[in-house]
């Protein structure tokens, strides 16, 4: 049975390989600290690409903010580690070229008949794994922005961290 | 270095060995690194030195990129080899050098954290497997060397 995320639900605790071929599950991906996770077609998509460079410009702040950001696509590992090498991503990528996830979430995209990729949903998420916003990038323009992300970031941060705001 | 934080470990370093409680200068590791299912004959490449002046700020820009390098490119390169990596603090602002280990021998004259100071590789059966960071974090959490530690 499928069941697409919502805001407010929880995503499962996904365990798949990462760029190097690590199996790696997703709690401890977010390691106690915010997570935005980015469910992408793959490297052949100009979208993917470009909105990718838009996250890798994010990562320079995400460094210092104790936050996450993690692309899980339908690439196996070995595209995946050329590709983000290519993009001078310092995230983390997870594989799921056999499929084991997309059509437990409902993600799938139905219109490419090719790749079977994920379509492409963003999601910000609490450690915990609660999801906080989702945002659907079947058009671009769908997709989370920097700003998008550095407001629900902030806004789960608070939400995590005690001392975020002064008392 | 009398109280350590949560989440760190002792290791010393005399310069030509590593140990938990023998001579040699004293840095704070991660302590997931010093586990209890340790690999016998890692590949340890130490990138650090005895001497106790010997260090920088985990600020100085340039232990900030070797953070974005290990992430970016040292890490991957290791692939499968890898058993874990830690970086070795002097107290809570201070960097001392880094720890890759490997259960293969590795191009270590890439090693990004040979940069500042030098490697010496060493065999040894002290460190556990620990999954490489995910990134992009590079800032420590609560003073613990880094990848280690969280809130």
């Amino acid at each position: 049975m499928s069941v697409r995320p919502e805001a407010g639900g929880r995503l499962p605790d996904i365990e798949l390989p990462d760029h190097t071929g690590r199996r790696r599950k997703l709690s401890d991906v977010a390691a106690g600290d915010p997570l935005a996770l980015l469910f992408s077609r793959g490297w052949w998509c100009p979208k993917e690409q470009r909105h990718l460079r838009e996250m890798v410009a994010f990562q320079d702040e995400l460094e210092v903010a104790y936050a996450r950001l993690a692309v899980i696509s339908v690439d196996p590992p070995e595209v995946q580690a050329a590709f983000r090498a290519g993009l001078g991503a310092r995230f983390i990528f997870l594989s799921d070229a056999e499929r084991q996830w997309v059509e437990q979430l409902d993600l799938l995209e139905e219109t490419d008949t090719i790749h079977h990729p994920y379509r492409p949903t963003a999601m910000v998420l609490t450690p915990e794994l609660e999801i906080h916003r989702v945002y659907d990038g079947y058009w671009y323009l769908g997709r989370p922005s920097r700003e998008d992300l550095r407001r629900d970031l902030r806004e789960v941060s608070a939400l995590i961290r005690d001392d975020f705001e002064r008392s | 270095m009398n109280e350590l934080p949560a989440g760190a470990a002792k290791l010393r370093f005399d310069g030509e060995r590593l140990s938990l409680d023998g001579d040699g200068r004293m840095f704070q590791v991660d302590a997931r690194c010093l586990g209890d299912d340790p690999v016998a004959g890692a590949y340890a490449h130490v990138c650090a030195l005895a001497d106790l002046d010997a260090a920088l700020e985990y600020d100085h820009p340039e232990v900030q990129q070797v953070r974005r390098d290990a992430l970016a490119w040292w890490i991957p390169l290791l692939g499968d080899s890898l058993v874990c990596l830690t970086t070795l603090a002097l107290d809570e602002a201070r960097y001392g050098g880094a720890i890759a280990v490997t259960t293969e021998p590795a191009p270590w004259d890439s090693d990004p954290f040979a940069r500042i100071f030098p490697g010496t590789l060493l065999r040894s059966d002290l460190f556990s497997a620990v999954a490489p960071p995910a990134g992009p974090v590079v800032e420590r959490y609560a003073g613990v060397a880094w990848p280690g530690g969280s809130f």
